[in-house]
Order: structure tokens, then C-alpha cells, then sequence
């Protein structure tokens, strides 16, 4: 089973770098020649300005085959190379940036797996029971109304109207707490996790009440376990692998959901970056932050693999 | 005969409904007897007579939208009489009872095993749930309870999920499982209808040796009256939610009075039946619960069926505990 999954584990390797060939086509193909933002237009309108030279210097003079072999082996070695911008090293900003990100998407995680587990084993128990029904309509919201509105609106109750939770921003100035962060970091996880928190609890419920009806369960209460039991041990960690490969599949979505919800909430993290970059056509920032996104969906699909693995004693490797 | 002491169970009257959306399912309808300790009692009827919802309602374990609207049912364990069903679905009392005084095979042996758990565990757990006893002590005896029932290499077998085991050996650990704890009362729901015949034969045997050793009431249901006759002391035949016919075996084979009875056993082929001799079928199909007929509900079906059959039977004591619901079981029948 270690070998199975070493095995997949590096395999994650060429599928990045099939995603990276076609990003890095994608990016060719979007108009607009990243020379000409980086270089004046007087300087480059000017009669004695050499572009043959400038691009040679550059790399960028070589077929577009060996500019990506050359890219992507730096990046193998670390050499995520400079914003096209301000030349500032991407590694250096990735380092700001990505703990953020995954701070917010961390959270946005815990949050949504628990509650959505949790209200959706209720709703399961307490089939339409008014428990039930108020689950519906949460769910029914989260599905149906986009994060950043909600986000907007949450900033305005909570925020602005209550004045509980600060407006925007990772930390405050002069603070470091745990708590502080934590203060900061409520709002936005809820909000981005909030789809996914309705998903989990709709599909928590559905696998939950098939589950209550196999006989096995029925097995379990003729033993005369108590309830909490039944559910708990017997359905629930039944229920729990469907429910785990749905919150993997998810994953990216969460991921996805940051680039807006970092605007929205002014979170310092890669969302910002890529929405810069992608303005300013800074494509080697635009190539590692959509690479990174690209790494963390692929390595969501090794976990529901692990999972499914450890979770299902069916699934034997040999 | 009928003294208290040596009763184990009575069920007295007892009706289940399904209560779905749109309309009522009488499933049982005033379902009555009684059962001595140590016997066994097969009930026997075609399918959808409401044998496994009688059999769900001694223990509670009707699905949700089922629900036990009349009668009795009364346990008799070693600390006196227990009314089974005004106790709590889930509560601690029934809880106390399932498993460890009445153990319970259900109709589907594949799908009754958690298919995430070992073997071992689900039968050890029987055992820790109702007495103070250590993990290991448990294991202990869900492999010797293995033992007993011919799993072969079962200490490395306990070890094993449901999907690594047999059909026959599934069946066998569901009676591990259910027996593990002595339970006064084992009701089996169809035990060997999944299996081969050889492997029926042999998992009836079992049973029947554990019953010797522990002196265990089995409550055996079947629509195969070959086992019936083999395995059982007594037989209630059902039909339509309610027992027709009611007696010993000797009674009930020997001399069967309830034309439904006759029918049943016509059907069956015995070996030996002459060549080109075709198997009788009971005519028509058993009607839906939801649409019962006016009066004796088998009299659209039976041979026998006169004026009086368009009111509803009572049931005619024969005498010897052999009751029959027919008006014309004292005589007249002719096949
Ligand atoms: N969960 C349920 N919801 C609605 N009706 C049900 C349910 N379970 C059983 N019934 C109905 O109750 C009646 C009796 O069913 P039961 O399962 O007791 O039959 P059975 O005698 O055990 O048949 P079989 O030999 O096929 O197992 C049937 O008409 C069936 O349709
Ligand atoms: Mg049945």
C-alpha cells in the first residue's frame, strides 16, 4: 500500500506539468506582448532601440518550447523567477502571500466540515423535525447566493452595523494574538466555506438517511447498543467516506472561492497577487499562482485516494 | 398445559400499521400465540403475509413509519413478565433485552453485517454491550462461538471484514453474533434462504444443536415447509397478516384444516412425486393489505368458500392448542 501510494504520489509530477503546458499556451495566446509593458513606449518607438537584443537578453528570442523547458526546470530548482512589474522575487511574495491563503482556506475547511457534518447528522436523526427544515433553508441559501454578496452583507451586519468583528484585514496593527487573528479570521472563513458548509450538510443528511435504512444498522440496534451508538459508530462512519470524497472534490472550489473573498475582505493573500497579475499580464506570477492551484487540486485528489483507502477496508492494493 | 412458568413469550392481538404518506398498510392484523420455552415455533406463509413485521415488533425494530397500534406482547424472562411493546423503542429496558435475552437473525445475511467493522468485533460487541467483560475475554468467545459453528482457523478469521467471508460463513457469524450472549429467545427470519441446499441443511443443524445445549426458544420463519417440518415443535401459518391455522406439527401436517394450509402444502414438491404429476398453485395472488376483502380475507381464493365466508371468521378451537380461523374446518373439506 506504501508503494501504491509513493507511486501516486510522484505521479502527481507529470500531470503538473501537463497542466503547466497548457497554461503556459493559454497565457501565449491571450493577447499583448509582455515587452511592451515593461518597456516605455518612447524608449521603445526610438530609432536606435535594439528589440532583437532586449528579447535575446531576455530569453525570450528562443522557440516557445525552450522557454518552457527553461521555466519549468527553474521552477523545479525553486527559481520561481521576477514579477514582470516591480521585479520583485515571486518566491518573496509567495512567502507573504500563500500562509494566508491557506490560513483562510484552513479555516474555511474546519468550519464548513464540521458544521456541515454536524447539521446534516441532525437533519438525518430528525428527519423533518423544524430542525430539519431550518437546515433546508440554510442550505438552500448557501447554494443559491454568491460568496461575495453574502461576504458583503455579513461585513455589513457584523462589521459595520454590530460592530463585532473587524471589517477586513489579517491582523491589526501592533497585534499578533492569537485571538486577534482569530477575530480577523471568522468572518471570511465562514463566508468561503459557506457553500461548501451547505453542500457537506445536504449530503451528510441524504448518505445519512440511506445509511439509517440498511440493515446492518438494524443489525447494530438488535444488539441493543444505545442510540448515539447506532448512529454515531455504526451508520456514521458509513456515511463518513461518500462524505469525505464529496469535501476532496470540493476542495479546489474552496480554493477557487479565496481569489474573491480576499478582495472582498482585503485579505493579504495570493487572491490579490493573481488578481494583480492578471491585470498587468505579469505572466510569470499569473503561471506559478495558477501552478500552485493547480498543485493543491491534484493533491486533493491523492487524499480522497488515501482516504478512501484507509477508510474502506474493500479497497486493498496487491 | 398452559401453565405461566413454562411460557416464554405471548403475543396477544398484535397490529402493526405502516403509516405512509398517502395510505395505511395493515400489515399485521391481530396476530395471536403463545410459546413454550425451549420449543420452536415455525411460521410459515406466502410472501408479504407479515411474518418479518411480526417478528420486528417483539423487538421494536420496525422502520420508522411503522408502528404497533393494538395488542400485547409479553415476555416472560427470568426477573417475570415484561409487556414488550408500551416499553420505549430505544430506551435502556428494550435495549437491555436485545441481544442478550432475545437474539435476532434477520432475513438478509449479506446485508446484515457492517461491512467497516471486523467480524470479531461486531459479535464481541453483542457481548461487551450487556455484560462487564474485557475486549479480549469477548474476542475469546466470538471465536470459540466460530469454533462451534465450523468456521475453520476462526482466531485468524475474526479478524476479517464481512466482504472476505462467504455467504454461508456471513450466515454463520450472524448466528455467532445473535447466540453469543445465550438469548432465552432466538427468532431467525428466514435463515437459509440465501443458501445452497447443503449449506441450509447445515446451518438448520447447527441451530438446532445450540439449541439443545442452551435450551434456546426459537422462533423460525420460512416459506419452506420441507424445513418447517424438519426443525419445528409447533407452526402458525399466516396469511394476510393473521394466523389461519395454528397447532403442533403433527396437528398442522398431519391433519391440516384451513384450506389455505392445504393449498400451501400441496405446492411443495416431495420427492418422489410421480412423473408428469404437476404441483397444485394456490389461484389467484394474495391481495394488497391496503384493498383487504370483505369477510375471510383467503375466500376470493379458496375452493371452499360459501355464503357464510362474506363475514369474517372466528377462529374454531379444535382442541390440543390446534386452532383454525375457517368456518368450514370442522368438516367438508374434500381435495
Ligand atoms: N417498511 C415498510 N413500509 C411499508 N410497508 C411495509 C414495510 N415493510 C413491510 N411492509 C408491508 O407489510 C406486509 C408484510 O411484510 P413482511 O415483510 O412481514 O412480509 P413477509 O411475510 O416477511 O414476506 P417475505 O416472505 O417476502 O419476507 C407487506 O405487505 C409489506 O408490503
Ligand atoms: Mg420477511
Amino acid at each position: 500500500m506504501l508503494k501504491y501510494f509513493t507511486f501516486r504520489f510522484l505521479s502527481i509530477i507529470p500531470m503538473l506539468f501537463v497542466v503547466t503546458i497548457i497554461i503556459f499556451i493559454g497565457l501565449q495566446l491571450t493577447p499583448g506582448d509582455p515587452l511592451t509593458y515593461l518597456i516605455p513606449p518612447e524608449l521603445l518607438a526610438s530609432a536606435n532601440f535594439d528589440l532583437a537584443s532586449y528579447k535575446k537578453a531576455m530569453g525570450l528570442d528562443a522557440p516557445l518550447y525552450v522557454q518552457f523547458f527553461r521555466w519549468f526546470s527553474g521552477m523545479l530548482q525553486g527559481k520561481l523567477g521576477y514579477s514582470l512589474v516591480d521585479g520583485t522575487s515571486i518566491a518573496t511574495m509567495l512567502g507573504h502571500r500563500l500562509p494566508a491563503t491557506l490560513e483562510l482556506a484552513a479555516a474555511a475547511l474546519i468550519i464548513s466540515s464540521v458544521l456541515g457534518i454536524v447539521l446534516g447528522l441532525i437533519s438525518s436523526v430528525r428527519q423533518n423535525s423544524a430542525a430539519d427544515y431550518g437546515n433546508t433553508v440554510i442550505g438552500i441559501i448557501g447554494i443559491s447566493i454568491p460568496e461575495f454578496f453574502l461576504g458583503i452583507i455579513a461585513i455589513q451586519i457584523f462589521s459595520i452595523k454590530l460592530g463585532w468583528l473587524p471589517v477586513g484585514g489579517r491582523l491589526d496593527y501592533g497585534e499578533s494574538g492569537f485571538l486577534s487573528l482569530l477575530k480577523h479570521v471568522a468572518m471570511p472563513a465562514l463566508v468561503l466555506g459557506f457553500s461548501l458548509t451547505a453542500a457537506l450538510m445536504r449530503y451528510t443528511r441524504g448518505t445519512m438517511l440511506d445509511v439509517l435504512g440498511k440493515d446492518y444498522v438494524k443489525t447494530a440496534r438488535s444488539k441493543g447498543l444505545p442510540e448515539w451508538k447506532v448512529i454515531v459508530k455504526h451508520a456514521f462512519r458509513n456515511a463518513l467516506m461518500p462524505v469525505i470524497l464529496l469535501l476532496c472534490f470540493r476542495l479546489p472550489m474552496l480554493i477557487g472561492g479565496t481569489v474573491i473573498i480576499e478582495s472582498v475582505f482585503g485579505w493579504p493573500g495570493m487572491g490579490g497577487m493573481l488578481l494583480n497579475a492578471v491585470s498587468a499580464k505579469d505572466y510569470p506570477v499569473v503561471m506559478i499562482a495558477t501552478m500552485l492551484t493547480a498543485f493543491m487540486v491534484l493533491l486533493a485528489s491523492f487524499l480522497v485516494d488515501l482516504l478512501t483507502a484507509l477508510l474502506d477496508p474493500r479497497v486493498r492494493f496487491d | 398445559m398452559n401453565s405461566e412458568s413454562d411460557l416464554i413469550l405471548k403475543v396477544d392481538n398484535l397490529q402493526t400499521q405502516f403509516h405512509l404518506s398517502r395510505r395505511v398498510v395493515k400489515a399485521v392484523n391481530g396476530v395471536s400465540f403463545q410459546m413454550k420455552r425451549g420449543r420452536t415455533l415455525g411460521v410459515v406463509g406466502e410472501s408479504g403475509c407479515g411474518k418479518s413485521v411480526t417478528a420486528h415488533s417483539i423487538v421494536q425494530l420496525l422502520p420508522k413509519m411503522g408502528r404497533i397500534v393494538d395488542g400485547s406482547i409479553t415476555y416472560y424472562s427470568s426477573n417475570g413478565a415484561v409487556e414488550l411493546s408500551k416499553l420505549k423503542r430505544n430506551g435502556s429496558e428494550m435495549r437491555a433485552i436485545r441481544g442478550k435475552e432475545i437474539g435476532m437473525i434477520f432475513q438478509d445475511p449479506m446485508a446484515s453485517l457492517n461491512p467497516v467493522f471486523t467480524i470479531g468485533h461486531q459479535i464481541a460487541e453483542n457481548i461487551t454491550q450487556h455484560e462487564k467483560i474485557s475486549r479480549a475475554a469477548a474476542m475469546e468467545r466470538a471465536v470459540e462461538m466460530l469454533t462451534m459453528l465450523g468456521i475453520p482457523q476462526a482466531s485468524t478469521r475474526i479478524k476479517d471484514y464481512p466482504h472476505q467471508f462467504s455467504g454461508g460463513m456471513k450466515q454463520r457469524a450472524m448466528i455467532a453474533l445473535a447466540m453469543v450472549c445465550n438469548p432465552k429467545l432466538l427468532i431467525a427470519d428466514e435463515p437459509t434462504t440465501a443458501l445452497d441446499v447443503t449449506i441450509q441443511a447445515q446451518i438448520l443443524e447447527l441451530m438446532k444443536e445450540m439449541q439443545h445445549k442452551y435450551g434456546t426458544s426459537i422462533i423460525l420463519i420460512t416459506h419452506n415447509m420441507g424445513i418447517v417440518a424438519d426443525m419445528a415443535d409447533d407452526i402458525a401459518v399466516m396469511y394476510m397478516g393473521r394466523i389461519v391455522e395454528f397447532g403442533t406439527v403433527r396437528q398442522v401436517l398431519g391433519s391440516p384444516r384451513h384450506p389455505y394450509t392445504r393449498a400451501l402444502l400441496q405446492s411443495v414438491p416431495v420427492l418422489g412425486i410421480a412423473k408428469g404429476e404437476r404441483l397444485k398453485t394456490i389461484r389467484g395472488s394474495t391481495p394488497d393489505p391496503s384493498d383487504m376483502p370483505e369477510g375471510c380475507e383467503f375466500a376470493p381464493r379458496c375452493d371452499f368458500a360459501t355464503k357464510q365466508c362474506k363475514t369474517v371468521p372466528a377462529d374454531t378451537d379444535l382442541g390440543g392448542g390446534h386452532r383454525v380461523r375457517c368456518w368450514n374446518c370442522m368438516g367438508g373439506l374434500t381435495t
